[in-house]
Order: C-alpha cells, then sequence, then structure tokens
C-alpha cells in the first residue's frame, strides 16, 4: 500500500499525491527481497515515513525521499521487494523496470541477516550487473535470537564490497551505513565491483555470444546501468523488460551499427540452442550456479546453530556443540519463541484457527470499531459536540454575517458544506477510520495477515483467488482505493480481476462498515441477515467469477514472516499517516458533493436526480425519501452510509427497510477514488463493466432480500 | 537433472509424501512448469536445501533454512526431497 510520504520538511508533497523530493540528487536506490525492511530502512534515512509492515508487499510502488548523509544531500528511493533480476509477480517489474532506467550513485541491497544463504544470490546477480552495491545485513537482532552469528568482515572480504549490519526498526547501525555510503560515494565508485561467475563451459559460449550481440557503437549513450552480461543473462531467460530494453535501444539511432539489426530474433534463437543443450529451462541452471557459489560463502562466514528438533540429515558435530552455547545463553530468548509459536500454531490451526479469526473480528472490529468508535464516539461527536455546539454556533454566526439565503444555503444549510460535509467527514468518518486503522495496523504489524492466507487459502480457491488475495481483501475493509492498488500483488490477471469485483461489490469500506455496525447492532437479526446476504453475495459472485472468466487456476505460495511483537510508535504513525490519507480523500468529495447538490436544487437538477432514483428506491421497499441516501451513494458509500445514519437517528426506517437499505447500499461502488484506481490498474473498458454490473446487482439483491422478508412475514 | 549432492542410500518424495515435523533435503524441482519454477527458484527454495514440514493442513506449511513458507498441494508437488 502507498500512501504519500509524509515529510518531515514539509517542503515538497504534504497531501499532494505526486511527491518526488530530492529530484537531480545523487540517489540511493534500496533493494531487496519483500519483507527485510527496506521501508524502515528508508524511513531511518531519510527522516520521512513511508509505510512498515509485516507481510511481503506492503509497498508496492515506488517511494522516493530525500536524505542528508555527512556533507552531501541524496535522492533516497525505496523499491517494492524483488527475489531476483527476474521478476516473478508485476511489483518486482516494477522494481525491475526502476534498475533498467534510473543510474544511482549507490545501491544498497538490503537482506534479513538470518536469511543469508537464501537473499545472497541475488547480491550476485547485482554484482554481475556491475551496480556500485553496499550489503546491508538488516533484522541482525532476529538473526542473533536465533543464535546466529555471522563474520561480516570476512564476507565483506569474499564479495569485495561494504557490509554493514543494522536493526531498522531500532535505527541501529544507522550511522555505520551512513558513513559506508559517505566513504563509497566519495570514492567516487573508482573501482569497478564485478563478481564473475562461471556458469559452465556448456553455457558461457551462448553468453558471451548474446553479450556480443548487445555491443553498442563506440559513442552510442548507454541508458542503463546494468552490464551487459547481466541484461544478456535476463535475455536468454527470455525476461521481457530486458528485450524492451533492447526494443528501445534499437530505436535509438546511432546506438547500433547497422549490422545489428536483427539482434531480438537472433537471441531468441540462441537462447533456444542453449537450453536444448542444457536440457533444463536456463534459469534452473543460472540459480543452482549462484546457489553453488552462495553456499560457499556462506560456509566461510555464517554460524548457523542446529535446531533441537528431529534432524535427519544433521551430522556436523561442531555445529552441534555451537548450538549448546548458544543455547544457554539466551534461555529467555528461547521461551519467547516457544510462546510466539504456540500462538502461531493456534492461529493457522485447521480447527482452531475459525474461531481465533471471529475472536479477532468480535473485539477488534465489532466491539471496538463498530461499538465504540462508531456508536459512542460517533454519537457524542454528532450529537453533543457538533450537534449541540459547533453547528448552532456556525450556523448563527454565518446567517448574520452573510444574509444571501443562497449562500446560507450552500454553507450552513440542510446538505451545506458546514453543517454537513464537514461534519460528516469529522464527527462520522474520522473517528471510525481511526479506530479501523488502528486495529489493522496492529493486526498486520504482528504478521497475522499471511496467516490468515494459508489458513483460508482452500476457501479462497473455490472463488478463484489464492491465500494471497486475503491481504487485499482485509485492507478493502479499511479503503477499497488502497486494495485495489494491492491487488498488483497477486499473480494472474484473473486473480487480479476477480479480487477487483469483489473489493467493489462486497467489502464495505471501514467508515461504511462502522456505521452499518452501530446501525445494526440493536438488533443482531437484522445485523445477521445483512451478514449472511453480504458473506453470499462475496461467494456466489466469486464462485460465478471463476467459472466463467478464461485462465488457470491460481497457486498459492506466501513467505510467512514470524509473529512480531508490534512497536506503539509505528502503530501510531502508521494510523495518523493513513487517517490523514484518508481524510485528505474524503473531505474535498464530500464539499464537492454538497456544492453539486447546491447547484442541483437551485437549478432543479436535484429533485429531477431524486425522482429517477426513487424508482428503484420504492421498488426495494424503501421510502421515496430515502432516495437521497443513494444519491450520496454515489460519491462515496461512506457517505450514503452516513445519510442512513441520518435517516435512522430521526427514525424514518423500519427494520426490515434498514437492513435492505444497507445491504444495497454495502453492494453499491465504493467511490469515484475507487472507480479512478479501477480504471488505473485494469483499465477504462473494465472498469466500467465493473460498474455497470454492480449498481443494477445491488438494487436487484435490495429487491430479493425485501420481498423475501416480507413474504415470510420478517419484523425486525 | 542437476540435483543436491548426497551420498547416502535415500528415498526421494515429494512434499506431499512428507510427514510433518519430518526434515530432508530438496533434492530437485519439477521444472515442467516454467511458472512455478521460477516462484520456487525466486524465493529461494533451492535444491540442496534443508526442509522441515511443519503442517499439511490447513495448507502446506514449511521451513527451509531460516525461512517458512506456506504452499498449497499444487506447489508442494513440485518440490522433491529426499529423506
Amino acid at each position: 500500500m502507498k500512501l504519500p510520504v509524509t515529510c518531515p520538511e514539509k517542503e515538497c508533497c504534504c497531501g499532494k499525491t505526486r511527491c518526488t523530493p530530492g529530484k537531480g540528487l545523487p540517489k540511493i536506490i534500496l533493494i531487496g527481497n519483500p519483507n527485510v525492511g527496506k521501508s524502515s530502512l528508508f524511513n531511518a534515512l531519510s527522516g520521512s515515513y513511508t509505510l512498515v509492515s509485516n507481510y511481503p508487499g506492503t509497498s508496492v510502488e515506488i517511494t522516493h525521499g530525500k536524505a542528508r548523509i555527512g556533507e552531501r544531500e541524496y535522492e533516497i528511493i525505496d523499491t517494492p521487494g524483488m527475489y531476483s533480476l527476474l521478476p516473478v509477480s508485476e511489483e518486482e517489474r516494477v522494481s525491475q523496470l526502476l534498475l533498467f532506467e534510473e543510474k544511482a550513485s549507490v545501491y544498497l541491497h538490503v537482506v534479513d541477516a538470518r536469511n543469508l544463504r537464501r537473499m545472497l544470490s541475488f547480491t550476485l546477480q547485482l554484482l554481475e550487473a556491475e551496480l556500485p552495491l553496499i550489503l546491508v545485513l538488516n533484522m541482525m537482532d532476529e538473526a542473533e535470537e536465533r543464535g546466529i552469528e555471522i563474520n561480516i568482515p570476512e564476507l565483506s572480504r569474499s564479495l569485495g564490497i561494504p557490509v554493514i549490519g543494522t536493526i531498522s526498526s531500532e535505527e541501529k547501525g544507522i550511522e555505520e551505513l551512513k558513513a559506508a555510503i559517505s566513504e563509497f560515494t566519495l570514492e567516487n565508485n573508482a573501482q569497478k565491483f564485478r563478481q564473475k561467475l562461471d556458469y559452465g563451459s556448456e553455457i558461457e559460449p551462448c553468453i558471451e555470444a548474446v553479450e556480443g550481440l548487445l555491443e553498442p557503437s563506440e559513442d552510442a549513450e548507454i541508458s542503463t546501468g546494468i552490464s551487459r552480461r547481466a541484461i544478456s543473462l535476463l535475455m536468454l531467460q527470455e525476461d521481457r523488460t530486458a528485450f524492451e530494453y533492447l526494443r528501445r535501444a534499437e530505436k535509438t539511432p546511432g546506438y547500433w551499427d547497422e549490422s545489428h539489426e536483427k539482434n531480438s530474433e537472433e537471441i531468441r534463437k540462441l537462447a533456444k540452442a542453449a537450453s536444448k543443450i542444457t536440457e533444463v529451462p536456463l534459469s534452473y541452471l543460472f540459480t543452482l550456479k549462484r546457489q553453488e557459489h552462495v553456499n560457499g560463502i556462506v560456509e566461510q562466514v555464517m554460524e548457523i546453530p542446529e535446531k533441537s528438533k528431529n534432524k535427519s540429515s544433521g551430522k556436523n558435530g561442531k555445529i552441534r556443540a555451537q548450538d549448546d552455547t548458544g543455547k544457554k545463553g539466551s534461555k529467555t530468548q528461547n521461551s519467547n519463541l516457544d510462546f510466539s509459536e504456540k500462538i502461531d500454531s493456534i492461529l493457522i490451526h485447521p480447527v482452531l484457527g475459525i474461531p481465533a479469526l471471529f475472536l479477532i473480528l468480535y473485539f477488534g472490529l465489532y466491539l471496538f470499531v463498530g461499538v465504540f468508535a462508531a456508536g459512542t464516539v460517533v454519537d457524542y461527536l454528532e450529537n453533543t459536540v457538533f450537534g449541540g455546539y459547533i453547528n448552532p454556533f456556525v450556523t448563527a454566526k454565518f446567517i448574520s454575517l452573510v444574509p444571501y439565503p443562497a449562500l446560507q444555503d450552500l454553507f450552513v444549510g440542510e446538505y451545506g458544506i458546514f453543517t454537513q460535509a464537514v461534519t460528516y467527514a469529522i464527527a462520522l468518518i474520522l473517528p471510525i477510520v481511526g479506530a479501523f486503522f488502528l486495529v489493522f495496523s496492529i493486526i498486520e504489524d504482528t504478521g497475522y495477515l499471511p496467516r490468515l492466507g494459508l489458513l483460508l487459502d482452500s476457501m479462497f480457491k473455490k472463488i478463484g483467488l489464492s491465500g494471497r488475495a486475503v491481504i487485499p481483501m482485509v485492507l478493502g475493509f479499511g479503503c477499497s482505493t488502497m486494495a485495489t492498488m494491492v491487488t498488483r500483488t497477486l499473480e494472474t490477471k484473473r486473480e487480479r480481476l476477480i479480487a477487483n469485483v469483489l473489493l467493489a461489490l462486497a467489502i464495505p469500506c471501514s467508515a461504511q462498515l462502522g456505521i452499518i455496525l452501530s446501525i445494526l447492532s440493536g438488533n443482531p437479526e437484522s445485523l445477521l441477515i445483512w451478514f449472511i446476504v453480504i458473506l453470499l453475495e462475496f461467494v456466489l459472485i466469486g464462485f460465478l467469477a471463476s467459472r466463467v472468466l478464461p485462465g488457470e487456476a491460481p497457486t498459492f505460495i506466501l513467505e510467512m514472516p514470524p509473529l512480531r511483537k508490534p512497536k506503539l510508535s509505528n502503530i501510531l504513525v502508521k494510523t495518523y499517516s493513513r487517517m490523514h490519507w484518508y481524510f485528505l480523500e474524503v473531505l474535498p468529495l464530500f464539499v464537492l458533493a454538497s456544492v453539486l447538490i447546491w447547484i442541483g436544487r437551485l437549478t432543479g437538477l436535484f429533485a429531477l436526480a431524486l425522482k429517477i432514483i426513487e424508482y428503484p428506491t420504492v421498488w426495494i421497499g424503501l421510502p421515496p425519501d430515502a432516495a437521497d441516501i443513494f444519491l450520496f451513494g454515489f460519491f462515496r458509500r461512506d457517505f450514503g452510509a452516513a445519510g442512513l445514519y441520518g435517516m435512522h437517528d430521526s427514525g424514518l426506517l423500519t427494520g426490515v427497510q434498514l437492513v435492505v437499505a444497507a445491504i444495497t447500499l454495502t453492494l453499491f461502488m465504493p467511490c469515484i477514488a475507487q472507480f479512478m484506481m479501477t480504471i488505473k490498474e485494469r483499465g477504462f473498458k473494465t472498469a466500467l463493466a465493473i460498474s455497470g454490473f454492480i449498481f443494477p446487482f445491488a438494487f436487484l439483491t435490495g429487491f430479493i432480500v425485501n420481498t423475501i422478508l416480507k413474504a415470510l412475514g420478517v419484523s425486525l | 537433472m542437476v540435483t543436491g549432492n548426497s551420498h547416502l542410500p535415500m528415498k526421494t518424495t515429494t512434499l506431499c509424501a512428507m510427514e510433518p515435523r519430518n526434515t530432508g533435503k530438496i533434492d530437485h524441482l519439477e521444472t515442467k512448469n516454467p511458472g512455478i519454477l521460477q516462484k520456487l527458484m525466486a524465493m529461494g527454495i533451492l535444491p540442496g536445501m534443508p526442509i522441515t514440514l511443519l503442517r499439511k493442513s490447513p495448507s502446506y506449511l514449511f521451513e527451509v533454512d531460516q525461512t517458512r513458507y506456506a504452499v498449497d498441494r499444487e506447489i508442494a508437488n513440485h518440490i522433491y526431497v529426499s529423506c
């Protein structure tokens, strides 16, 4: 998820969507696997704030910041996590493209110190690409907790680059890192870092042949920081970005002599020939060769205590002895690990996991967000603070100062900018989203979301999604605009589309959910009916979509970060930063709605629009007055919900009508912002098709529920 | 096929056929589906690495090196383990 960076100096962006602090300065680019702490390191280096969570794929966009290190200023760039130079998912491709397009003074490869063995292979790739590199071993504390020892100087020697250990969440090692960056850039990259890996006599000639084809004419300007050898390797693995780069280069006049025209085809032929020789996919061969080299390094520099668990292949006595001494030293830490291990096994237990989920939902969502924030707090703010003091005061002042009824109407009338837009935004929406984001931040920082993915994967498969989709879905309860963007972490186009449709249709955003919970909480049966209908809707549409849409069923693979104790400061900053973002998004739309309604009332268009919407409104069994809330709903679902809250407050609706209105409004298209995001991620046609489906469908469902409830003679 | 080196006589099964709490060594990866192969390799699930299966339900949960992964049956079937 991406929010605008909060700049400490407030000099560039605050609140604007585009923010590029430090443009034109020498660049530092952070690269690394997902969930190794790049964003937290970015925050520590730049002093600004970008979201940090405990699950892979928190950052799906590139973040720019500015950092002052020593005497110099830098532009510092945080990238979405990537596992290797060869991308698998969309957000990895975002990072890969950046590496192709930018040329930085320093690249920081951030790795999780525990997992050196798994991550060094990417370091080798970056060295192969001849990028000026510093290796950052982050999360040294978690490595130590597990008794892992790393000989940093030795590692630095064998790679030939600086290696720094850090704990970015506690800002430890940051000074050393800054010093290393200063020193590194002062040397002006005099030494080129390269680590030439030999991929074997069978394949090396092919690599060299491709490299030869890529050689530009002497005075051509080279637009990428990545070495020809690295590009050649990517091309042999038929990487799209590398070929696109080649195509661009081919179009650049003077890049090549004319003899190089048919390079792409030539390279594809070479790739085919090469994989015939090796009999396995070339990427498999390259990865294994690199890993072999990594294993050699890791054995020299890293000591991992063997676990006490039964291990059939353990045979190294020396390591075991190390283990015993390591254990005595960290007994308390081990019992901590055991404790989190126990909680972990409950959370992902196929049977116990479900009640655990409901407990979290009940306390976190229902009691805290629904009953406390949307009930008690909103009631106090709306009726006492705004209704009792602020609004009467402001209205009286305004009317005495501005004697024009039309303007009075615009600012303090029934739908006025102040009396409706501002009041709704501050008294109603803000406390609810604030409470939700607080709970959500705690949940995501513990690392519960990937566990929920594991728990629900087999159920999600039935609606065409994998367990990975749990993350955008849960996020959707916060804000479906953010969640729509996060669907890009899903692997196939089909899965992204299904997730998008379900988000737009059946996942209520926090403000709306809070209001509905609070309106319906007085009557458990109503709440149950609402819940069941929405859940059925979610499952049914997902199921149908997975049947109708072409493409393969999704597969599920997800890294499971350790359970972590959330840090209060991170939770507060994150909640604040999301509330800030949400408020800035919500307020202009609310104000816009007030202004449009005002214009509409002056011209009579408002009455006309209401007349039209009255038809479906009456059709689903609601009083004609309720057309208001659906008109609001076109601006935002939560605005509509706020309208519903108003009608409920004045006792205008019966129990059945409330449920029907709540259901129809939940299924409604979320808001203009979400629609724009859908256009951005899926394209205009798809976005239009989704809305064209959702509006009639929401009313149809309302109609069916109303008819059934009426037929059964239910009164709520 | 490139495999992890092991000199002891061992039997090779897929991860699906393993019992929870058992440890083995990744022998090789099924290479017929390039998408899945690419994902597994990118995440560092590679031949020669010790692997411990922790759970089979609700999905497969295993540990390679110091990291845990959750995968579905489809993917677990692509990982061959010797133990």
